[in-house]
């Protein structure tokens, strides 16, 4: 069993007699939140009610635009982005947990596909998504060309139907992770427990289940505020199925010329607001969670449920087709996209192969805007992001989950998860009206339009997610181990390095390589900041996209998905050969 | 005998140091592009297919200082011009319409008289601000009739805008939605003033008749797709026959090879849409002259070559807004047979905003 350390160790005392003030660390940590995420959402969020602030309007004070956007349209889109992403959220954490629980503590076959799809779904961005099962299911589209009437079938996919699969396909890997390093940090002994006391598989499952309640609550709150910020699924579902989202809405309202970004101030401030509910629920969890404490050097690797014979192929089956829904689909969809050159044509008999959309990335059709440059720049941004944000993410979620409480971890928590819900267009405009004002460009530090705002703004992105990624795992790790190590005159860093990062490499490498990938794709903040010049690839892809040449950016995609898919196999390879066999025996893993 | 075989330890740290030289390696090529000190360029912000092509061969010229781009789709790119509001980052923006131009010259965001003396065709010369603020570049259409030639004949066709609401055509049509396609507005726009017969004045009138015009193709079944993409693919699935979307889309598509059976047809007017480029008044004098001399070279044989070859099957299928130059492909008629308009951008470029979303709330959602 598990230590359950007591709360009346000198480090735990000296910290109670801190309370309620805020430590060197505090003030620094508070200081990067505020130039990455709280100033320029703050500065976009006041044109809610102040649009002269930033010379977007005559009104010092108005609430017009609040009741604006409460009112038909864009009302209509809050609700229905309040109970999408209320039910796509349970929908996954309820999957990813089965899924989890069968991959990593059954004899479920082919586990190690399972985990790596899940990864694979985790890369693909939900406008892809939505292409791919555009391209299957069209009228004649990929079934069609293999002899499927579908027909039935796209008019219910293009409606809430869809947008719920595909966003709960979204969500689906975000809580698979999460649920799955909850469930290897907790050893065989509570099960043996509780099948001891007499308890049936079921009861046995239901009385485990609740132990790695943090991570089943972070994995709700991460699904709830990605969902709820998502713009693939909004601008493309959504909006073919005249079913706003409060994205799409928010998009909307700052697409015309001249923007109306007060009414878009008024939606990303709902969108913050809704993420309280499901961070407060998880706060009051997580500030008991040293009775959620279960990792630490002594525990054991969980053994394995072995099914029967037949039930062990039914349930592959079973998972195998949740997986091909959620990722084959799309891949599917994308790749004969990017491989026919008459999807969707009526006229035409039979389907035209064509790899003239691979030619052109070589040869492209637009001149000198080739993929070459654009996806080595977004690579050296994917490792720069990828570290920063590792790095600070480690730090705040060892805040998030610290017990001591405080204002200070509350407003961490809620502005951490609040930002994930807040769509990538909100803080890319947000940091033009902060980082371009003329009193900091000309006194302070004139970084508009340069790299490192670029980076700062991905990280920004990037940081609330990846701090929720490692809260549950490190709301696992017990104190006392890192306690004993200061006792016997350890440094911090060297408590750190000594303790925590070997039960942690694993989610570290998995953290940085989710970073690094959606970086790489991200789209929203960086064609609002890339420097002049210095095209990122998605910027590069999206101009093909949105100038004719569909194919050609699909070609595109499917080779910068190949290509991160690279990157990932080449870490993983690193990361073996770098590290002691024990680290890799140890703590967190997503891919056995 | 004694070897001294490194230990796994030395080993792993000689990896993780030639790692780490490695990734610092390829961080070295982030250096930011260095600018003259004495002149530091200009920033163009533009969304068209060839300005890649136009930067780099202007740079080629070397004039003395670097133009460095800003590639963008429109919307985002007037979002990022409003944000920065008196703090402006962009010498010159290059987009298709003049509707937003228009905007900006009210504003007083645009330096005037910066048109090059150029010698300009009947319907370039009609595309320049009296001003001066902004130069029409080239020339599309918008209001173009698109249709699947393998599913409705020439002879099916209508003739006139009128005729599109007719019931033969009820659910055949489609068209982009204004919130998302900028080329859209500027055709709503000259629907309303050729509908309204609008010469001078208040638009009421002219907004009335086009929104009983729009109403009417609403309720005919009209089809609204976000941009060209999503139209012409209804087009190709056989959603819909006809599509009313910007000429270059068209031609672009027939061109790729993606849409074989795709074919234009003017009906009794369509709405000229230009490509405009102008210079933001809100920079230093040096900064301006730059932003001239690349809107000179635009203007000159060799910059409008570079904008004919530099998106062969996209942007660079247009008109040609000088006398003695002519489209780059065989695929683009006369400009004549578009019966093309140009309407009033001064006029209709602060109505966006409204009309938009009186199309969004009544015809997008009906």
């Amino acid at each position: 069993m598990a230590d359950v350390t007591t709360s009346t160790t000198p480090a735990a005392r000296q910290r109670r007699t801190t309370k309620g003030t805020l430590s060197l660390g505090g003030i620094a940590i508070w200081i990067v939140l505020f130039l990455l995420i709280i100033a320029p959402v703050g500065c976009f969020l006041s044109l809610a009610v102040s649009p002269h602030v930033f010379h977007q309007g005559p009104q010092w004070f108005t609430l017009k635009f609040i009741r604006q956007a409460f009112q038909g349209y864009t009302g209509q889109g809050i609700f229905n982005s309040l109970w999408v992403s209320t039910l796509v959220s349970l929908l996954a954490v309820s999957a990813a947990t089965t899924l989890a629980w069968l991959v990593h503590r059954t004899n479920v076959g082919a586990r190690r596909l399972w985990s790596v799809c899940m990864w694979l779904l985790l890369l693909m961005p939900t406008w892809m998504m939505t292409l791919g099962w555009t391209d299957l299911l069209q009228p004649y589209g990929a079934a069609h060309a293999i002899g499927l009437n579908t027909k039935w079938l796209y008019g219910e996919f293009f409606g809430p139907l869809g947008i719920v699969i595909v966003l709960t396909s979204s969500a689906l890997p975000f809580a698979y992770f999460i649920v799955s390093a909850g469930l290897q940090g907790l050893g065989p002994e509570f099960e043996d427990a509780a099948r001891i006391h007499g308890a049936g598989r079921t009861r046995t499952f239901a009385t485990v289940l609740p132990i790695i309640a943090p991570a089943l609550l972070s994995a709700i709150a991460i699904s709830f505020a990605e969902t709820m910020s998502d713009f693939g699924v909004a601008f493309t579902l959504g909006y073919h199925a005249h079913f706003p989202l409060a994205t799409y809405t928010l998009f909307s309202a700052i697409s015309n010329f001249p923007a109306n970004f007060s009414v878009a101030a008024v939606i990303a401030g709902v969108l913050i607001l809704l993420t309280i509910p499901p961070i407060a629920l998880q706060s009051v969890v997580m500030r008991h969670s040293k009775s959620y404490a279960v990792l630490s050097g002594r525990t054991r690797s969980p053994r394995r449920r072995e099914f029967r014979r037949g039930f062990r192929y039914m349930t592959s089956a079973g998972v195998g087709l949740v997986v091909f829904v959620a990722l084959g689909v799309p891949i599917v969809g994308a790749l004969i996209g990017s491989f026919v050159q008459n999807l969707g044509d009526d006229t035409s008999t039979g389907v035209h192969f064509t790899l003239s959309y691979y030619a052109q990335i070589i040869h492209p059709s637009i001149v000198d805007n080739g993929l070459g440059s654009p996806l080595l720049l977004s690579n050296q941004l994917g490792l720069v992001v990828a570290s920063g944000t590792g790095v600070m993410a480690i730090i705040l979620a060892r805040r998030l989950i610290a017990t001591h409480g405080g204002w200070s971890q509350r407003f961490t928590d809620i502005f951490l998860l609040g930002s994930v819900a807040v769509p990538g267009v909100v803080l890319g405009v947000g940091y033009i009206f902060l980082y371009n004002l003329s009193f900091i460009t000309h006194h302070v530090f004139d970084i508009y339009k340069t790299l490192p705002l670029l980076m700062l703004g991905l990280v920004a992105s990037a940081l609330p997610g990846q701090t929720r990624f490692m809260a549950g795992p490190v709301s696992q790790i017990q104190p006392s181990l890192s306690e004993a190590a200061r006792v016997h005159g350890a440094s911090r860093l060297r408590t750190w390095r000594t303790t925590n990062m070997p039960l942690m490499s694993r989610v570290l490498v998995w953290g940085w390589l989710l970073t690094f990938t959606k970086t790489i794709s991200e789209l929203a903040i960086s064609q609002i900041l890339y420097p002049p010049s210095q095209e990122p690839a998605s910027v590069t892809i999206q101009s093909y996209l949105a100038n004719f040449q569909s194919g050609t950016g699909t070609a595109m995609t499917v080779l910068t998905l190949l290509e991160m898919f690279g990157v990932i196999v080449v870490a993983l390879g690193i990361y073996r050969l770098v590290t002691p066999e024990g680290w890799r025996r140890t703590g967190f893993s997503v891919v056995h | 005998m004694q070897t001294n075989l490194p230990t796994t330890s030395a080993l792993r740290f000689r990896f993780v140091t030639v790692l780490a030289a490695v990734s610092i390696a390829a961080l070295v090529t982030l250096a930011v592009p260095a600018h003259a000190a004495s002149n530091p360029g200009f920033v163009l912000y533009s969304a068209q297919g060839y300005d890649h092509a136009a930067v780099t061969a202007f740079n080629a010229t070397n004039p003395g200082f670097t133009v460095t781009l800003n590639d963008n789709s429109t919307g985002p790119l007037l979002e990022q011009i409003q944000a920065e509001g008196d703090n402006p980052k962009w010498g010159a923006l290059w987009v298709d319409g003049a509707t937003a131009f228009a905007q900006l010259d009210q504003a007083g965001l645009l330096e005037k008289n910066s048109v090059p003396k150029v010698s300009f065709n009947a319907l370039g010369a009609q595309n320049v601000p009296t001003d001066g603020s902004y130069t029409p570049t080239g020339l599309t259409v918008t209001g173009a009739l698109c249709y699947n030639s393998a599913a409705i004949k020439p002879s099916q066709l209508p003739t006139t805008w009128a005729q599109l609401a007719q019931p033969q055509y009820a659910g055949a049509l489609g068209m982009n939605d204004p919130s998302q396609s900028g080329p859209t507005f500027p055709l709503i726009a000259g629907v309303m003033d050729q509908m309204g017969n609008y010469k001078s004045g208040s638009t009421a009138t002219a907004v009335a008749a086009g929104k009983k015009f729009f109403g009417a193709l609403a309720k005919g079944g009209l089809l609204v797709s976000a941009t060209n993409g999503p139209t012409l693919g209804a087009m190709e699935q056989g959603s819909i026959n006809m599509a009313i979307v910007q000429s270059s889309a068209c031609y672009g598509d027939e061109l790729n090879g993606s849409f074989p059976s795709i074919r234009v047809k003017y009906l009794n007017y369509s709405i000229a849409l230009p490509s405009a480029i102008g210079i933001d008044a809100k920079q230093p004098a040096i900064v301006r002259d730059d932003a001239q001399k690349f809107v000179d070279w635009v203007m000159s044989p060799a910059g409008q070559k570079v904008m004919q070859t530099g998106d062969p099957q996209g942007d660079s299928l247009f008109w040609p807004v000088l006398n003695n130059e002519q489209p780059a492909n065989k695929i683009i008629p006369p400009l004549s047979t578009t019966n093309a308009v140009t309407i009033n951008p001064y006029v209709w470029g602060s109505l966006e905003p409204t009309v938009n979303s009186w199309f969004d709330h009544n015809v997008v959602q009906s």
